[in-house]
């Protein structure tokens, strides 16, 4: 019974997910939504406002700094959760 | 737990000072060529890796103590957090607070807050290593 409703479920899942993808435009098309201006703002604009020769610093931390900030909190939560599961019983560092 | 080897202690010893000065050339010079704090990070905390396969948990735990490390990681998080938070609210909501300049591109000392942050980054980056291998490997830090 269990695996009946997992096969179920499963094959639900992977339906929606393919109706979703049927929807993306065709592939190498110019005219789609992710080539809107905002490439083009971050070529010409990102030495100017930001400074840094280097655009993708300039994009990763200055345009989405707060993206940035949560990965590092993301690794910090990471080495707590480690610090926590895998510390062994009676180690001084608590 | 340590590798008893006259040849990579010496050889260690030799080169971890250069891995190290070529992380922070790394980090530092983030927003004016390729690199920045992850990639920096990742090679300090190599280089602290490598310290601690050749001489061992003890001599590494007289270096780089628990209590240090988690200050460093936790000053830089929220570091980071307040450094980029007073640069949003002050440029989101126009306020014109003093803020750093951004200088001539291709200068160290140019693009704002970008040298700072990226130390902030590099150092959680460098320290999560070294926590990560540390505790997986020993169970201890």
């Amino acid at each position: 019974m269990r695996k009946f409703i997992t096969v179920i479920l499963t094959s639900l899942l992977i339906g929606i997910i393919l109706i979703g993808v049927s929807d993306l435009p065709e592939f190498g098309k110019s005219d789609v939504p992710a080539h809107n201006y905002v490439s083009k703002t971050y070529l010409e604009d990102a030495v100017k406002e930001t400074g840094a020769l280097n655009i993708i610093t300039g994009i990763i931390l200055d345009y989405r700094a707060f993206d940035t900030f949560v990965e590092a909190t993301v690794l910090f939560t990471g080495a707590i959760v480690v610090l926590l599961l895998l510390r062994r019983e009676g180690d001084e560092c608590e | 737990m340590s590798v008893n080897s006259e040849i990579l202690s010496v050889v260690s010893k030799f080169i971890i000072p250069f891995i190290q000065v070529f992380g922070i050339y790394v980090i530092v010079n983030g927003h004016i060529s390729p690199g920045g704090g992850f990639a920096g990070g990742t090679i300090i905390g190599a280089s602290f890796i490598l310290y601690r396969i050749v001489n061992g948990s003890d001599k590494a735990k007289d270096k780089f103590s628990y209590n240090t490390l988690i200050k460093a990681m936790c000053f830089s998080l929220i570091g980071y957090g307040l450094l980029k938070g007073y640069s949003f609210i002050g440029g989101g909501l126009n306020l014109h607070l003093p803020s750093f300049p951004i200088g001539t591109p291709g200068r160290i000392f140019s693009g704002g807050y970008l040298l700072p942050l990226n130390i902030f980054i590099g150092c959680i980056v460098a320290i999560t290593m070294y926590f990560l291998y540390s505790l997986f490997s020993e169970g201890e830090i």
